[in-house]
């Protein structure tokens, strides 16, 4: 049965309280923090010479595809009528969007300690404790917009440039790959100032607080967030249809990448699972 | 497996820097034998409140420390670094990467997971989670 993801904005005050109800209870399991900890696990840098199966890599985006679909199959144990809704951050660009009301994600962090004192996942409500961060901070933080050196979130017609690419991933396969979708939705691009962060990580930015960094699973947005980006590599795919997964074959011995991104038909830990298995989402879920 | 004993050096390093204190490391870090090169990757210095200290692991790589915690330097392609705070942007130096993990730190100290993370070694291999242990 193929269900649906929908737009944040557009879910009932029902479907929202569910949503909420459904991670609070993972996170009471402890399996929230499971997924905090996978995350975690998997994020290492491409100067490092060693394998990258989630950040800085093609596999970026069947990585974090099958993520969610781990989380969401969590989620939709304690409560199958829930999905994980998506994020347009080019609609819903401002602190005052519904996103952060006190029934959903809750709101910016307070100036002091950035912490979040609205909502949910506010710590005062006792059912949000952070437990494996970057920091021993055990509340959640945000730090909207960056006041001290202000960005803005992805707007539209930079999304849309995003979706002008015509192939998946190009040489050298990293941060540094000039053109190719998944890097210039990931969002690495070189420059001065806030240049140098687009879309994907730029939202990261936008969020701050914990979003910012290797614990950015402790905000439940990260979900939402990845959701969208998932629709838009979904998007992509639908007005690409020639266009797959690269690179196709393990890179070979002599590459400066040999060993060091999954290929097409590669697994990708922790699950095993490959890209090539990830490109057809259309028998699990849609977007609405 | 690509460098099992890079890493596994890093993690030992980690937890070895973790049983140290502070203050004991700010000696190993700063006494250099007179006429020795200096460590190129050293810094020593107070910026916003948190004591800054950096210097070369045992495998070459920079090593730095927070107030005496680890914080894992993680090189990127373009030649920078990223740190588990801050993992969008690539610091020319470690100095500069620390301190952008410092402006964004607040008032929160590292926690052991700052020291090293994201290792695992093999597309097929499991959790890579014992190196935390």
């Amino acid at each position: 049965m193929v269900y649906t993801r929908k737009n944040q904005r557009d879910l009932t005050g029902a479907e929202r309280r569910k949503f909420v109800a459904a991670v609070l209870e993972l996170k009471r399991t402890g399996a929230y923090d499971e997924f905090v900890r996978t995350h975690i696990d998997y994020y290492s840098a491409d100067g490092e010479g060693r394998l990258r199966i989630a950040h800085m890599t093609p596999s970026f985006l069947p990585w974090h595809r099958k993520f969610l679909l781990e989380f969401e199959r969590a989620l939709r144990r304690v409560d199958p009528t829930v999905s994980v809704p998506y994020w347009d951050w080019t609609r819903d660009d401002s602190p005052a969007s519904s996103i952060w009301g006190e029934d959903f994600m809750g709101g910016n962090g307070r100036r002091a300690d950035l912490q979040v004192m609205t909502g949910p996942f506010a710590h005062s409500g006792g059912r949000w404790n952070i437990t494996y961060a970057m920091t021993d901070t055990r509340f959640l933080t945000r730090d909207f917009g960056r006041p001290r050196d202000p960005i803005a979130l992805p707007t539209r017609a930079q999304l849309d440039e995003v979706m002008r690419e015509r192939v998946y991933d190009v040489t050298p396969w990293n941060s540094t790959s000039a053109s190719g979708f998944r890097n210039r939705l990931e969002g690495w691009a070189p420059g001065r100032g806030n240049e140098r962060f687009r879309i994907h990580n730029r939202v990261h930015r936008w969020v701050g607080g914990l979003m910012l960094g290797g614990g950015s699973v402790n905000d439940p947005v990260f979900w939402l967030h990845h959701s969208f980006v998932d629709l838009v590599w979904s998007r992509w795919q639908q007005r690409n249809p020639g266009a797959a997964y690269l690179p196709a074959e393990p890179l070979p011995l002599g590459d400066a990448q040999y060993r060091k991104v999954a290929a097409r038909h590669q697994p990708m830990a922790p699950w095993g699972v490959t890209p090539a298995e990830m490109f057809d989402h259309s028998r699990v879920y849609r977007y609405a | 497996m690509i460098v099992p004993r890079r890493v596994a050096l890093r993690s030992l390093f980690a937890l070895a820097v973790t049983a140290f204190t502070g203050g004991a490391l700010g000696r190993i870090a700063t006494r250099t034998p007179s006429g020795a090169p200096r460590d190129p990757h050293a810094f020593d210095e107070m910026y916003g409140g948190r004591h800054l200290l950096g210097f070369t692991g045992p495998d070459g790589a920079p090593v730095a420390l927070v107030d005496g915690r680890p914080l894992h330097l993680m090189r990127c392609a373009d030649g920078g670094y990223v740190t588990p705070i801050d993992h969008y942007e690539s610091c020319p130096t470690p100095l500069a990467a620390t301190r952008a993990a410092v402006d964004e730190l607040g008032t929160a100290r590292l926690s052991r997971f700052a020291g090293a993370h994201g290792v695992p070694t093999d597309p097929t291999g499991g959790s890579p989670r014992g190196v935390h242990a």
